[in-house]
């Protein structure tokens, strides 16, 4: 369980969210909407323990601030966009440094038969297992942001953070994504906490819904008993049912 | 090929240049002699007759520790070249772009210059110098890009480091203008050289090495996760501010103890990482070691060139690593370019 109490964050001493107070359960997904500049992503690397923040982050009761990274590691995951690789590794190799928290530390410390079991798992998991041995960099990018789904998977964690990952991939491999996390989550001990842009994929995850507008919790709760025609136009300052009416009236058109 | 068969050939790679770096030169002696001298020098094995004293004396105070210590600084820069490009995730970083190397020198040249010794262990006084000066470089570099940015971001931690770099190098500039007498010395020794290696040289880098490399191994898998990126690294459980910095400082010690022996010897740093990780992949437990004996191997290479090719004179090591250097490095980086999909 992730409880927020009036936290405030940002960069530079500037704060870009102001006073959320909310609370997300263990088992439960959650999505943050808001047009772009509304602070659900800096929420959620203050989530994370990314960014300082002032007021209280607690995981389980315990402030994020006074807790070691491997321990929040062990409850939270972040995933955000594929971001530029340097320098190559293998698949297998990159799922298994999501094992970090779980491995022995010093110079002689390392990979356990468990670890193994558990990267193995993951590949299957996602459908990797016949590219283990290909380099991240020879892979196109859907397969990349399997490749990181799984060393998020192989982490371990109680929850995943999604900062927007699919950004730069195709209709099929969003929707992909969001299915293999749902699958993820189904066994109601893991959930998701995901930023989104698209209204329309954050509704396939799930219809918890935080709505952010200039840093500022507006409201929160499920999508059919807050979302009001009204409601979203103001808070995306444009009339987004009817944009989506519209397209569906195209879409049922389609032979 | 199999990584196994891969080190293999480096090892012997390595070993191929050690025996050229020692048996070619001046003495001429061949590489029988030379294990005789070994064998007498270090287990009191009788010598044979046709060896004599001064050959001993070349091989032993002259020859052998120059290589030994070609091989050592080449190792050592080659491994803080990769721990920096890992840490500060760009392929062109090096302790040449962040300053280290130019604050180094300047304070083992002030040393030089100035002939001030430790009191109690002379033979430190230049490593340590050349340690605090690229210490300081660093910080300064840090500091200065933490006022640019408050994120730090790694292109401005590398921009600010070039531009310091360039600044601090002018002051060496101007104190070799002005050194008189030492200023061939200065020169050459700017350029790099292992013209006068002498034993203790040979510990205090090797020392460093040693210890750089017990550090890296204790955080090969740190260094793996920040290659991915720092946040993903801190997501992952990485402490990373504490990490960064340990390792930045490790990375400085040994381009430090290099520099302040060997003078400014470029490319090597910055081209050995990048063929290593061609051949072993990017992993930092299998790329550190072999950063180390790939890059050992080549200093002595090039070393030997720079002392042969225009016999009896010598030429900068520095000018030799940068010739065979920079077309090599265009080629890596071209074909890399060619090849892959995404950069």
């Amino acid at each position: 369980m992730i409880e927020l109490e009036n936290v405030s964050a940002g960069y530079g001493g500037q704060d870009v969210v102001f006073d959320v107070t909310c609370r997300f359960e263990s088992g439960v997904n959650y999505c943050l909407l808001g047009p772009n500049g509304c602070g659900k992503t800096t929420l959620l690397r203050a989530m994370s323990g990314l960014i300082p923040h002032t007021g209280g982050i607690l995981l389980d009761g315990e402030r994020i601030e006074t807790m070691p990274r491997r321990k929040i590691a062990a409850k939270i995951a972040v995933m955000s966009q594929i971001n530029t690789i340097y320098f190559p590794y293998t698949v297998y190799d990159t799922v298994m440094l999501g094992r970090y928290q779980h491995m022995r530390r010093g110079p002689f410390g390392g990979v356990s038969a468990r670890d193994r079991q558990a990267v193995e798992k993951c590949l299957e998991t996602t459908g990797l297992s016949d590219m283990a041995d290909r380099l991240v960099s020879e892979l196109s990018g859907g397969q990349c942001q399997r490749v990181f789904l799984a060393h998020t998977l192989a982490q371990e964690p109680d929850t995943i953070l999604l900062d927007e990952p699919t950004n730069h991939l195709d209709i099929k491999h969003q929707i992909e994504l969001i299915d293999y996390l749902r699958a993820w989550t189904s066994d109601g001990r893991h959930s998701v906490v995901g930023v989104f842009h698209d209204v329309n994929l954050a509704l396939r995850l799930t219809d918890n819904m935080l709505f952010m507008k200039d840093g500022r919790l507006q409201s929160g709760g499920k999508f059919d008993e807050i979302a009001t025609r009204a409601f979203l136009a103001d808070l995306f300052d444009m009339d987004i049912a009817g944009y989506m009416t519209d397209s569906l009236e195209k879409w049922k058109g389609v032979r | 090929m199999k990584s196994g068969v891969k080190a293999l050939l480096s090892a012997l790679f390595c070993i191929l240049c050690l025996v050229l770096g020692v048996v070619i030169g001046s003495a001429g002696l061949s590489l029988a002699d030379t294990f005789s001298i070994l064998g007498y020098r270090l287990f009191g094995l009788p010598l044979p007759e046709h060896i004599s004293n001064i050959a001993v004396s070349i091989m032993w105070t002259i020859r052998l520790p120059r290589v030994v210590a070609a091989f050592l600084v080449g190792a050592a820069l080659s491994v803080s070249g990769a721990v920096m490009q890992s840490v500060l995730r760009n392929p062109l970083a090096s302790s040449y772009t962040l300053g280290v190397s130019a604050g180094a020198s300047l304070a083992a040249a002030a040393v030089i210059l100035s002939g001030v010794t430790l009191p109690l262990l002379p033979s430190l006084t230049r490593p340590a110098a050349g340690f605090i000066g690229g210490l300081m470089t660093v910080f300064l570099a840090m500091g200065l890009a933490a006022r640019f940015d408050r994120n730090m971001e790694n292109v401005t931690i590398i921009l600010t480091g070039m531009v310091l770099g360039l600044f601090v190098n002018a002051f060496l500039t101007i104190l070799t203008a002005l050194s008189g007498d030492h200023l061939r010395l200065l020169v050459f020794w700017q350029m790099g050289s292992f013209g006068d290696m002498k034993w203790h040289a040979c510990g205090m880098v090797g020392a460093a090495l040693a210890a750089g490399l017990l550090v890296f191994s204790c955080f090969s898998r740190e260094m793996d996760l920040m290659t991915f990126g720092e946040e993903q690294a801190l997501s992952a459980g990485v402490e990373l501010k504490r990490v960064k910095t340990v390792l930045l400082l490790t990375a400085t010690l040994l381009t430090g103890a290099a520099v302040s022996f060997a003078g400014i010897i470029g490319f090597v740093d910055l081209i050995v990482p990048h063929v290593t990780r061609r051949l072993f992949g990017s992993r930092h437990r299998a790329t550190l070691p072999m950063n180390a004996l790939l890059g050992g191997g080549f200093m002595v290479l090039a070393d030997l060139i720079a002392r042969t090719v225009m016999a009896p004179r010598e030429l900068p090591v520095g000018a030799i690593t940068a010739l065979v250097g920079a077309p090599f490095f265009a080629w890596i980086y071209f074909r890399r370019r060619g090849g892959a999909r995404r950069d």
